[in-house]
């Protein structure tokens, strides 16, 4: 047997002691006056609020519990397992993959007898965790494994966001269930997913010595003669139905899976012993239960009542876990060294540059044109001629008075977003810096959202400052958490995601909170809409757009510079703190005024710089146009395909683009693997 | 990748096919410029919606949009059912039983995002929503039409809101007889029914109306609070509203879980409404001993009613929610 030494049991016995206050207070938390007074008479046998503590109160508890076991559990076995600080049950699209499947269900009007919604969630999730398993498979690192997994959960999320748009009826109630809350309908649903909790924790732990060899490296496991194929099949497998039956539990509780496990690595590296697996596996499963339990307790203490039913326990998780993430990337060893993004751009597709992008303007005219006359109602190029010279019919006025200002906000967000993105990935020199994945985008969204649903009649200029205010905060926000110095690292995915996270949750809240019954709009919006845009709403990104041109024309040679590492530009004399300081805040203008105009859109940031990077090299006099011009017609094209596949129903822009690019940017990443 | 890529012939090609494109494209879809200066204005009326915005409508109002479903209920009493409507498979299933839809209107998309292109389309007259949306959809419409904007609901006074948005709709479309005429018929009925209820020594009976929703087993309860058109209507023909809790200011909808419902009185009867098999009260909340322990529950008062009443619509909604509701609760003859 492992030695246990006394540090990590007293860990542990803190931990416990931890949760079983905060499960004592939680017991006198809920929608009518049961307190402490009724809970002691209960245990001293008085029968009278028996059911409401048998059938609420002690489930509830019961699911805070089993859901931050299972997913601390599963997320320090897939972090050990991915040998990636970054891979937890949300990076793996196990929620994300629930989510569709009960938001399908709830369409189909499929119910299963028996397991019920909790069977069909946990099915969702476990399909989607083995599809990222079975796309990533023996492909270079398993870091490509998460970069999936987060490109299918976004796909998924789409997916939910879709049935949702076109069945408000049916799904009402599903959007509070997809940020993640702990309400239980008795104890059934907790007492029928607690035997996969245990047999996964006891399987977890039975591979604990084999994953403490794992942890020293694959090779080191080889040689000792651990069977890594199957170590790493059966820890995928056990933390996978962990993490799906949380979710199951409780819907998409986000982060405790990536916080919980990351805390307890930090804490158990300066205990002796409790880096063992044997120990770590059980304190981070703790520890998930304490940061559920207490983000619930927090959030029934601040509104009592009522009222918390509105704001999802994964509200709070994930700011709690957003705010541990942001705090220990910045201690976190390796998270702070950086690398060179070499992955694409050595080998170029084209040798001449200027043929792509003659290309690229061409289709991206051509598309136009195309997206001009189609729509809900299709259009010839005679309508188009008639409407230019003002004698079009009323119809046929109208139809294009609203679709070409959605048609040019489609192409500008698209190509703004774009620019963006290159100049991030430059500035920072990371492959995964995106406007989005900065939390740029997101900070931007909560922004727009605030002045949206706190100002009715919030205009076109009004929501594109307060879109500007709100990226430009999270912008600075980064770099001041990152420190200027460690752009190219892992702590800045690590700090972007963690606020892009914060950022979604408190729009969600604020959604939640302020427009209850109708959300529609809301989401809409957030998933990139086009929809209702005038051409003054596309003005400032427009403006935008072409103020920074003008600024990069000017200065594309310095962040060519720029973009190979520290000490090159210096050497040629360009100021390059100047070019990063710039570059930046054009990308922040960018990528705001482009979410002002269309919403969150995710992927035409990474993906077109990315493509155009493939195909032309990594000099930005070419990069740059290309990428705007791909980015452009990206976004066109899942508008056009938005407007017209299920018309006269509509799908917001921002779910055609995590459609259409996230195959790409799936195909990109096993690309990257491939020539590595 | 061939060692030399020829640049003409790509982009000669591209042109080609883009020229063709382009020709294949051509024409109209309509004829120039009909300069249908609608109606002389002479007798149009100049009405103030519920955004507080003075709305011209033109005389002869014909094709008119609903873009929600209590505007179409209106519509059709006013004696214009509209040409076109959102989400028709929506409101067939959740408002078709109360107030069937008249005649075949096209589907205009949803309600959230309504196709502007299918309303301009159908050319209509008028286009009647309710409020909700935001200033730059609203004037997408008025590019097509004079939009008239419902208030929907109040919760100050949520049947003088039904009928001040049922006389505006009247008004709007020249139906101002057949609308008194409705809101006169419905009042007769409402003190028919309060007769019934009196007979059955219903009067005074509490009834809590709730919607249930379950979302991957967890179930949530929304209760119609004192403020929702439902509490109203029933307590006109004598019952009164057992749900003690708050709602919105607009709506009056509340939010609870199986926990909030012990707040109910006993004697209180449960009310619900839902479509097709999806029935959090019969199946998940079965297995609940603080449902089933309820005195409401153990007395057997909870009450199904039929599928397809919007429970968000005018009179004739109200109507049939009203007659479901005695139906469902008068001891069979």
């Amino acid at each position: 047997m492992t030695r246990i030494r006394p540090g990590g049991l007293a860990l542990g016995a803190a931990l416990l002691v931890g949760l079983v206050a905060l499960s004592g207070w939680h017991a006198t938390q809920g929608t009518t006056d049961l307190g402490l007074q009724e809970l002691l008479g209960w245990l001293g046998g008085d029968a009278s609020h028996a059911s409401v503590i048998v059938e609420s109160r002690l489930p509830r508890i019961a699911a805070a519990i089993v859901v931050g076991l299972a997913l601390g559990a599963a997320g320090y076995a897939m972090q050990t397992l991915t040998g990636n600080p970054l891979a937890s049950p949300d990076t793996l699209a196990v929620n994300g993959g629930a989510s569709a499947a009960i938001a399908i269900a709830a369409v189909a009007g499929i119910s299963l007898p028996g397991i019920g919604g909790a069977g069909i969630a946990f099915v969702g999730g476990l399909i989607a965790a083995l599809a990222v398993v079975a796309i990533g498979r023996g492909r270079g690192s398993t870091t490509q494994m998460v970069l999936i997994g987060t490109a299918l959960a976004l796909a998924l999320q789409s997916v939910t966001t879709v049935t949702i748009i076109l069945n408000e009826q049916e799904t009402a109630g599903l959007y509070a269930w997809g940020v993640g809350r702990l309400s239980q309908n008795g104890i059934d649903t907790v007492a029928q997913l607690l035997p996969i909790v245990l047999v996964g924790i006891a399987v977890l732990l039975v591979l604990a010595r084999r994953l403490d060899v794992l942890a020293l490296g694959e090779e080191a496991a080889t040689t000792i003669g651990v069977g890594v194929g199957r170590l790493r099949l059966g820890t995928l497998i056990a933390s996978v139905a962990l993490a799906a039956a949380a979710v199951a539990i409780a819907g998409p509780i986000g982060f405790v899976g990536l916080a919980a496990p990351i805390v307890i690595r930090m804490v158990a590296r300066r205990i002796p012993g409790a880096a063992r697996h044997v120990v770590a596996i059980p304190l981070a499963a703790l520890a998930g239960a304490v940061l559920v339990v207490g983000a619930d307790v927090l959030l029934r203490a601040a509104l009592p009542g009522t009222a918390s039913l509105d704001v999802p326990t994964g509200v709070v998780t994930s700011l709690v876990g957003a705010v541990c993430i942001i705090v220990l990337a910045r201690t976190m060893a390796g998270a702070a060294e950086t690398e060179s993004m070499s992955v694409l751009g050595a080998r170029t597709i084209a040798k001449h540059a200027w043929l792509p992008i003659v290309i690229a303007a061409v289709v991206l005219t051509a598309m136009t044109v195309a997206a001009v006359l189609l729509g809900d109602r299709l259009l010839l190029l005679g309508d188009v001629v008639n409407w230019l010279a003002g004698r079009a019919g009323d119809a046929v006025r109208v139809t294009l008075d609203t679709r070409t200002p959605r048609v040019a906000a489609a192409v500008l967000a698209g190509v703004a977003l774009a620019l963006s993105g290159a100049l991030v990935q430059a500035v920072a020199r990371n492959a995964l810096a995106e406007p989005y994945l900065l939390g740029v985008a997101g900070g931007a969204g909560l922004g727009a959202v605030s002045i949206i649903t706190l100002v009715p009649v919030a205009a076109g200029w009004l929501v594109a400052g307060s879109a500007l205010a709100g990226g430009a905060i999270a912008g600075v926000l980064v770099l001041v958490l990152v420190g200027w110095r460690r752009l190219g690292s892992l702590r800045l995915v690590l700090t972007g995601l963690a606020l892009s996270a914060a950022t979604a949750a408190l729009t969600s809240m604020l959604i939640v909170i302020t427009d209850p019954w109708n959300r529609g709009k809301a989401i809409v919006w957030l998933s990139g809409s086009t929809y209702g845009r005038g051409f003054e709403d596309v003005l400032p990104v427009a403006i935008a757009v072409v103020l920074s041109l003008l600024a990069l024309t000017w200065m594309h040679r310095d962040l060519d510079l720029a973009q190979l590492d520290e000490a090159t530009p210096r050497l040629l004399g360009v100021r390059l703190t100047a070019v990063q300081i710039i570059a930046l805040a054009i990308a922040v203008v960018l990528a705001s005024t482009a979410v002002a105009a269309i919403g969150v859109v995710a992927f035409v940031g990474l993906v077109a710089p990315h493509a155009a990077r493939a195909i032309v090299g990594a000099r930005h006099r070419v990069l740059l146009p290309l990428a705007a011009l791909l980015g452009g017609s990206l976004t066109l094209m899942a508008d056009t395909l938005g407007r017209t596949l299920i018309a006269p129903a509509q799908l917001p822009a921002g779910i055609m683009t995590a459609l259409v690019g996230i195959p790409y940017f799936i195909w990109l990443v096993l690309q990257a693997g491939r020539s590595r | 990748m061939s060692q030399r890529i020829l640049p003409a012939r790509p982009v000669l090609a591209g042109v080609a096919v883009l020229t063709a494109l382009a020709l294949a494209a051509c024409g109209t879809t309509e004829a120039p410029a009909e300069s249908a200066a609608p109606g002389a204005s002479s007798e149009a009326v100049t009405l103030t919606d519920a955004r507080g915005v003075e709305v011209e409508i033109p005389a002869e109002v014909e094709d008119v949009v609903a873009l929600e479903w209590a505007a179409v209920e209106h519509l059709q009493v006013a004696g214009v059912p509209p040409v076109g409507v959102a989400d028709v498979a929506g409101y067939t299933d959740w408002s078709g039983t109360g107030a069937p839809l008249e005649g075949e209107p096209t589907d205009v998309g949803t309600r959230i995002e309504p196709s502007i292109d299918a309303i301009a389309g159908l050319a209509p007259d008028l286009i009647v929503t309710v409020l909700g949306a935001d200033d730059a959809a609203y004037a997408d419409l008025e590019a097509i039409a004079p939009v008239l904007v419902l208030q929907g609901a109040d919760a100050a006074d949520p049947i003088g809101t039904m009928y001040a948005d049922l006389r505006l709709v009247g008004e709007a479309v020249g139906g101002q007889d057949a609308v008194e005429t409705a809101i006169t018929a419905y009042e007769a009925h409402v003190e028919e029914l309060s007769a019934t209820v009196e007979e059955a020594g219903l009067t005074g009976t509490p009834l809590a109306h709730m919607d249930g929703y379950e979302n991957g087993g967890q179930v949530e309860i929304r209760p119609y609070a004192d403020g929702a058109l439902l509490p109203a209507a029933f307590e006109s023909i004598g019952f009164v509203n057992g749900w003690p809790g708050e709602g919105d200011a607009q709506y009056g909808l509340g939010v609870t879980d199986v926990e909030g419902l012990t707040a109910l009185e006993e004697g209180t009867h449960i009310v619900y409404m839902t479509v097709g098999e999806r029935d959090v009260f019969t199946q998940q909340l079965a297995s609940n001993a603080i449902y089933t322990e309820l005195p409401t529950v153990q007395a057997g008062n909870v009450h199904r009613l039929p599928d397809g009443i919007w429970l968000f619509g005018g009179v004739e909604s109200m109507t049939a929610y009203l007659d479901a509701l005695v139906a469902a609760l008068s001891p069979a003859p």
